[in-house]
C-alpha cells in the first residue's frame, strides 16, 4: 500500500497546472494505467500471457453505451451491465483456455484469436455497432457528491479527478488482492504451476479468477475512456491495445504494484510531451520501447527496487 | 460456379504461399533464437517497397531487383539482430515488445517515405494460362512456384546438409550441440538473417501482385504466426501447408459465409486446432 503514496503528487497537480493539454495527456495516462494494471494481475500475478485485455476494455465502453442507448440506465447501472457481459465472457474464453491447459505463447495466440473475434463483431455488426464509424458518446457520467448532489462529468478538471480516483481505487485493489491469500495462490502459479497444484491450489479455478478479475478491470477502462473520448470503434478492441498495455506493465515493472502506472506515463505522456508531427510519434514511442526493454529487463520500477536494496546492503 | 470457387482457390493458395513464406521465417526463428519474431511482416515491408523503387523508379530488371530487394532485407535484418535480437534470445515476452518497438519505427519510417498512398507496381509478366474453363493469372502461378520453391530448397537444406543437422540439434538441446562444436551464436545470428531474407523475398513478389501500403507487415506477421502454429511450430514444410490451408479456408470461406468474417474462419480453424491438436496439424502427439 506504500505505493499509493507516489499518487498524491497527482492530487495536488492541477493546483499548479492549469494548462488543459497536460491534465487530458495525463487522463488518457490514467485510463490506459487501469488497463495495464488489469493486465498486471493476471500476468505480473499469475503469469498468463492474456492477449484478451482490449477485447475487455473495447466489450466495456460498447456494453455501457449500448445498455444506455437501448434501456435509459445511467451511467454507472450502464456498466454494471458491462460488467456481467464481460464476468460472462471471461469465464467462456477462460474455461476453454484453461480447461485445455493452453501455456505460455498458445494461451496468448488463442486469447488472441478470441481478442480479434470480438473486434470483428464490433466491426461487422452494424445495425448495433455502426461498424467502422464507431458510435459517437454524447452523454456523460454523473456522480452524487455530498454538498453539491448529481454532478455530470464534464469539464477536464473533472476528468481528471474522476480518472485519478479511479485509478486509485483499482491499485489499492490490486495492492490488497495481490498481499491477499489469493495473491499470492496467483504467485504460487506464476512461478511454478506444477508445484502449486501438488500443494492443493485449484490452479484452475485461480487462474480463471485473475483472467476474469483482469478482464473486468480492462472494461472499466474502456467504459471510462468511451464517453471521456465521446467516441467509440472498433479499434479499441485491436490487438496493437493490447500490446501498448504489455509495454506498458514490462516497462514500469512486471509484478509490481506502481509497474504499470509508471510504464503508462512513460508510453503515453513523454511522446505527447515532446512537440512532433504524428508519425514522428509512433517511432519515438517504439524507440523508447526498445531502449527500456533492452537497458532496463526488469522495468523501471524494478531497477529502482533493485538499486534502493543494494544501497541498504551496502550502509 | 466451378469457375468462381477454382479461382477463389487459387487466390487463396497464392495468399497462402505468402503467409507460408512467414510462417516458415517464424518457425525457424523461434525453434533456434525462442523467440517469436512479430517485425518479420516489416522486413516483408521493406522487400516489397524495395523492389517497388528498383523496377518503377530506378528502372532495374525485374530479376536485379528482387535480389537488390532481398539483400537490403538481408541487411536490415543483421543489423536488427545485432542491435536488438541478440539481446532477446530465449526471452519470449522481451521479444515480443522489442519486435513491436521495431515495428512502430519502420512503419513510421515507411510513411514518412513512402506515404499512405498505396503503390501499384507495373505489371512483370502479363497473360494467364487458360485450362478448360479456368484461367490462371501467369505471374501467380510463378510467384505460387517461387515461393514454394523457396520454402522446400529450405526444407531440403535443413535437412540434408551438415547445417541443418547443427540447426536441429541445437533445437534439441543448445548446450550438447554447443560441446558438439556447434557454432551458435552464429547460428542464431544466420537464422534471423535468412528469416529476414526470405521474408523480403516474399515481399518482392507481393508487390508484383498486390498493392502497396506502409502497414502491410502487420497483416502478414498474423497470418504467419497463424500458418506456423496451424502446421505446428517446428514443422518447415508444414509452414507452406499451413499457409495455404488458412489462404484456401478464408477465401472459400468468403464466399458461401458473410464475407466481412473473412479473418475470422482462420482464427476458428486455429483455435480448434490447438485445442484439439496442441502440436499441430502435422506434428506427432506430444
Amino acid at each position: 500500500m506504500k505505493a499509493l503514496w507516489f499518487l498524491i503528487p497527482l492530487y495536488l497537480l492541477p493546483l499548479v497546472v492549469k494548462s488543459d493539454t497536460m491534465l487530458t495527456v495525463l487522463i488518457f495516462t490514467f485510463l490506459l494505467s487501469i488497463l495495464a494494471v488489469g493486465f498486471n494481475i493476471v500476468f505480473g500475478g499469475a503469469g498468463q500471457l492474456t492477449m484478451f485485455h482490449a477485447a475487455a476494455f473495447g466489450i466495456g465502453s460498447y456494453a455501457t453505451f449500448l445498455s444506455m442507448l437501448h434501456f435509459g440506465l445511467p451511467f454507472w447501472l450502464g456498466y454494471l451491465v458491462a460488467v456481467v457481459v464481460v464476468v460472462l465472457v471471461s469465464i467462456v474464453i477462460g474455461w476453454i483456455c484453461f480447461k485445455f491447459r493452453l501455456k505460455e505463447f498458445y494461451f496468448a495466440v488463442v486469447t488472441m484469436a478470441f481478442a480479434e473475434l470480438c473486434r470483428l463483431i464490433a466491426l461487422n455488426w452494424t445495425s448495433v455497432t455502426n461498424g467502422t464509424l464507431g458510435m459517437l458518446v454524447l452523454e456523460k457520467p454523473t456522480l452524487w457528491l455530498p454538498r453539491s448532489g448529481i454532478v455530470k462529468i464534464e469539464q477536464t478538471a473533472a476528468w481528471y479527478f474522476l480518472t485519478l480516483v479511479s485509478l486509485t481505487v483499482v491499485l489499492a485493489f490490486s495492492a490488497l488482492l495481490m498481499r491477499s491469500w489469493i495473491g499470492r495462490n496467483f504467485s504460487a502459479i506464476r512461478l511454478n504451476e506444477d508445484l502449486a497444484q501438488t500443494l492443493g491450489i485449484d490452479t484452475f479455478r485461480y487462474k480463471l479468477l485473475a483472467f476474469t478479475i483482469s478482464n473486468v478491470i480492462a472494461s472499466f477502462a474502456g467504459a471510462l475512456y468511451g464517453f471521456y473520448t465521446g467516441f467509440i470503434e472498433p479499434s479499441y478492441l485491436s490487438v496493437t491495445q493490447s500490446l501498448d498495455a504489455i509495454a506498458m506493465v514490462l516497462l514500469g515493472g512486471v509484478s509490481t504494484i506502481l509497474g504499470p502506472v509508471v510504464g503508462s506515463m512513460v508510453l503515453t505522456s513523454l511522446p505527447h510531451l515532446i512537440e512532433l508531427p504524428a508519425e514522428l510519434r509512433v517511432a519515438v514511442y517504439g524507440m523508447i520501447l526498445i531502449l527500456v526493454i533492452l537497458l532496463m529487463p526488469r522495468g523501471i520500477v524494478g531497477l529502482a527496487a533493485g538499486l534502493l536494496k543494494r544501497r541498504a546492503h551496502a550502509s | 460456379m466451378t469457375q468462381v470457387v477454382v479461382g477463389q482457390i487459387l487466390n487463396g493458395i497464392i495468399l497462402g504461399s505468402l503467409y507460408g513464406i512467414i510462417a516458415l521465417g517464424v518457425t525457424m526463428t523461434f525453434g533456434i533464437t525462442g523467440i517469436v519474431n512479430f517485425a518479420l511482416g516489416q522486413f516483408m515491408m521493406i522487400g516489397a517497397y524495395a523492389t517497388w523503387y528498383f523496377t518503377d523508379l530506378a528502372m532495374f530488371p525485374f530479376p536485379v531487383a528482387v535480389a537488390l530487394a532481398v539483400v537490403i532485407s538481408a541487411v536490415a535484418g543483421l543489423v536488427a539482430d545485432q542491435a536488438l535480437f541478440r539481446f532477446t534470445r530465449n526471452n519470449l515476452v522481451n521479444g515480443l515488445l522489442v519486435s513491436i518497438g521495431l515495428i512502430s519505427v519502420t512503419e513510421s519510417v515507411a510513411l514518412l517515405l513512402f506515404t499512405t498512398t498505396p503503390k501499384n507496381m507495373d505489371t512483370v509478366i502479363a497473360g494467364s494460362w487458360t485450362l478448360g474453363a479456368i484461367t490462371l493469372p501467369r505471374m501467380k502461378v510463378v510467384a505460387f512456384l517461387m515461393l514454394a520453391a523457396v520454402i522446400g530448397l529450405t526444407w531440403l537444406g535443413l535437412s540434408r546438409a551438415w547445417l541443418g543437422r547443427a540447426t536441429r540439434a541445437y533445437a534439441q538441446n543448445p548446450e550438447a550441440a554447443m560441446l558438439m562444436g556447434v557454432p551458435t551464436k552464429l547460428l542464431q545470428t544466420g537464422v534471423v538473417v535468412y528469416s529476414c531474407a526470405i521474408a523480403g523475398f516474399g515481399g518482392a513478389l507481393y508487390a508484383c501482385l498486390f498493392s502497396l501500403e506502409p502497414t502491410l507487415g502487420g497483416l502478414f506477421i498474423l497470418k504467419g504466426v497463424e500458418s506456423a502454429i496451424l502446421a505446428g511450430v517446428g514443422n518447415l514444410l508444414g509452414a507452406l501447408a499451413g499457409g495455404v490451408i488458412l489462404g484456401v479456408t478464408e477465401s472459400v470461406g468468403s464466399l458461401y459465409l458473410p464475407s466481412a468474417f473473412r479473418d475470422a474462419y482462420g482464427l476458428v480453424f486455429l483455435v480448434a486446432i490447438l485445442l484439439f491438436r496442441p502440436a499441430g496439424l502435422f506434428g506427432g502427439q506430444k
